[in-house]
């Protein structure tokens, strides 16, 4: 109504305008960084196909929960399927999968493409890159920690007949079913992102770090079947096995299934494996992005 | 003060390889061509300005601020286009464009229009919400001074903007590195080999030899006229040189080329000289003109004049 028939639908260049408006330097960088991460991990924005694993893998992660907070409220606790301390050894075999299949996605491109001096020629550091990333996959890999855990703890709070008791009774597990998420996405993100780093190819990404779950759980359980000092390492080759060992030395608890309950080892050598794990990640991050090339 | 200062900048890489060798250089407002041969050390000047590489010794100044302790602060008002492929395939210009925005700190809306604006003012506009892995060359180099344009910095540095690039692809290239200075108020620094390409859009010289600084200076002052007359002929040009120099005047030949020098004011009289002794020897005469000095003769013997003559 506004526009004369003459402006209407008539596009002017205005030349070019500057920009006067905040700029939110390293953070707004790190937070673009990280948001863009998580999208990419979840296939947000992508074709249906690259929403499949992700999304198909929470759901397989969220599936046994969901199963028990159901045979709960149908039939009260007569069966324990899942505890706070199992869950996540239980649902083990999605983690690696999630992160073979996501982590290449974050960061082997931005090497393979030469996409890094774009990255480096803006406000952040290398450290802040690698930080951002290794962050974006640590949340997303706490949505398969976490959640589950969760909603069982709702599950057992709100099936309960005084929810106000339960949820006395529930509430102290928090510190450990949080603690244990926050332990198995920052270690297994560090992992990934390491593999990540050196593997020239998201399919040779991928393969390593399945490579490596799928050898040390094989491994590992032909250890606990030989009994002996060999049940004693099974543990120790493979990651998953290493944190379930320290999730038992940080927090208590046992999962019965888990190789940790065959060896006889003291606690305290579950976390030092864990630092060494951590350590020769970031190791592997420190070198690789400081010899990168921009 | 200078957007751009370096004293005594020295960069070693680890194999031994000295890329930047005591340059010292002050750069101001304008369109800056950083000229020299390959691996002259452009790029690792740009990358150390960058705050990309740490230099080995000496410092610089960019925007007044030291790159070796506000790096971050001088990346966010700097904008930079790569020499080398730099884009992933599976994204669309806008996707990539707004992302890279925001990384240099720009809010979600702010990037979003800009990118817009941006595409639009490189010439991007169908194309734009396309996959990068089916562009052309044209149209990579585009989204990458794209990249390099959406914060809107205050200083330019394109790496061999026209790599690459066609003969149209490279005019339109460097039409709009002209306008990006002219209209847009930046500082452009544009690294090239190419001295032909340079000396259509910048305003400034700053030459670079083996880590060096050969020459800093305006445009003109690189073309200007020289003391020189070129004579081309197509036989006998030794003939030619030595009854001008029978005549008392400075000559040498060059292969079919002569330089003739012309002295101070008798210059009619040389000119004359050259025209009768060609027409005495019934010399074919290809051309006489008055020389200028050439982005070219930077880079070698000073005494040796170009086949181009400058015709400029």
């Amino acid at each position: 109504m506004s526009a004369s028939p003459e402006t209407a639908g008539t596009i002017y260049d205005i030349g070019y305008r500057h920009y006067d408006g905040p700029r939110l330097g390293r953070r707004g960088a790190v937070s673009a960084i990280v948001r863009a991460g998580l999208r990419a991990l979840f296939g947000l924005g992508r074709s249906g196909r690259a929403k499949i694993l992700p999304w198909g893998t929470l759901a397989l992660a969220l599936l046994p929960a969901v199963i028990a907070v159901a045979i709960r409220v149908l039939a009260g606790d007569i069966i324990e399927l899942y505890s706070y301390d199992n869950y996540l050894w239980e649902i083990g075999a999605l983690l690696p999968i999630f992160l073979a299949a996501q982590a290449p996605e974050l960061v082997v491109n931005d090497v393979r493409h030469s996409v890094l001096p774009l990255y480096f020629s803006r406000p952040i550091s290398r450290l802040d890159y690698v930080l951002a990333k290794g962050g974006a996959l640590a949340l997303a890999l706490l949505s398969i920690t976490l959640l589950p855990v969760l909603l069982l703890f709702l599950g057992r709070v709100l099936a309960a007949e005084d929810i106000v008791a339960a949820f006395g009774d529930e509430a102290g597990s928090l510190v450990k079913i949080v603690g244990n998420a926050l332990l198995h996405a920052v270690v297994l993100a560090s992992i990934g992102l390491a593999i990540c780093a050196v593997a020239g190819r998201r399919a040779y990404a991928a393969g390593a770090v399945l490579a490596l779950f799928l050898i040390g759980g094989v491994v590992s359980a032909s250890f606990q079947e030989q009994g002996g000092a060999l049940a004693d390492w099974a543990p120790f080759v493979n990651p998953l096995s290493i944190l379930d060992g320290t999730r038992e030395w940080l927090f208590g608890g046992v999962s019965p299934n888990s190789p940790v309950r065959a060896a006889d080892v003291p606690g305290p050598m579950y976390a030092v494996a864990t630092l060494i794990l951590l350590g020769v990640s970031w190791a592997v991050l420190a070198v690789r992005y400081r010899r990168i090339a921009t | 003060m200078a957007l751009i200062s370096t004293r005594a900048l020295t960069k070693r890489y680890p194999g031994g390889v000295t890329a930047l060798d005591g340059l010292s250089v002050e750069i101001d407002e304008g369109v800056i061509g950083l000229v020299g041969a390959n691996g002259a050390g452009k790029s690792t000047l740009i990358k150390v300005l960058l705050g990309l590489l740490s230099p080995t010794s000496g410092n610089a100044e960019v925007l007044g601020l030291d790159v070796a302790t506000h790096g971050g602060q001088i990346r966010e008002r700097v904008g930079y286009m790569p020499e080398h492929d730099c884009l992933p395939p599976d994204v669309s210009a806008t996707e990539f464009v707004t992302y890279m925005a925001r990384v240099s700190g720009l809010p979600a809306g702010a990037a979003r229009e800009r990118t817009a604006d941006v595409l639009r003012h490189v010439g991007l506009y169908e194309e734009r919400y396309r996959q990068m892995g089916g562009y052309s060359t044209g149209m990579k180099q585009r989204v990458k001074l794209a990249q390099a344009l959406v914060h809107d910095p205050r200083l330019l540095f394109l790496d061999e903007p026209t790599n690459g690039l066609d003969p149209a692809g490279r005019d339109e290239m460097l039409a709009l590195i002209e306008r990006i200075g002219r209209e847009f108020g930046m500082t452009v620094v544009v690294a090239s080999h190419l001295l032909g390409e340079i000396e259509r859009v910048a305003s400034w010289l700053v030459a670079i030899d083996a880590g060096r600084l050969l020459r800093t200076a305006p445009l003109a002052s690189f073309t200007e006229r020289t003391g020189q007359l070129v004579v081309e002929t197509e036989e006998e040009t030794d003939a030619l040189v030595a009854a001008l120099t029978a005549r008392g005047i400075e000559a040498r030949a060059h292969g079919r080329l002569a330089t003739v020098e012309l002295g101070g004011g008798g210059a009619d009289a040389v000119y004359d000289a050259v025209r009768d002794e060609a027409v005495a020897r019934d010399l074919p005469l290809v051309r006489i003109e008055h020389r200028r000095h050439q982005l070219e003769d930077l880079f070698r013997d000073p005494a040796t004049p170009t086949a181009g003559g400058g015709s400029a």
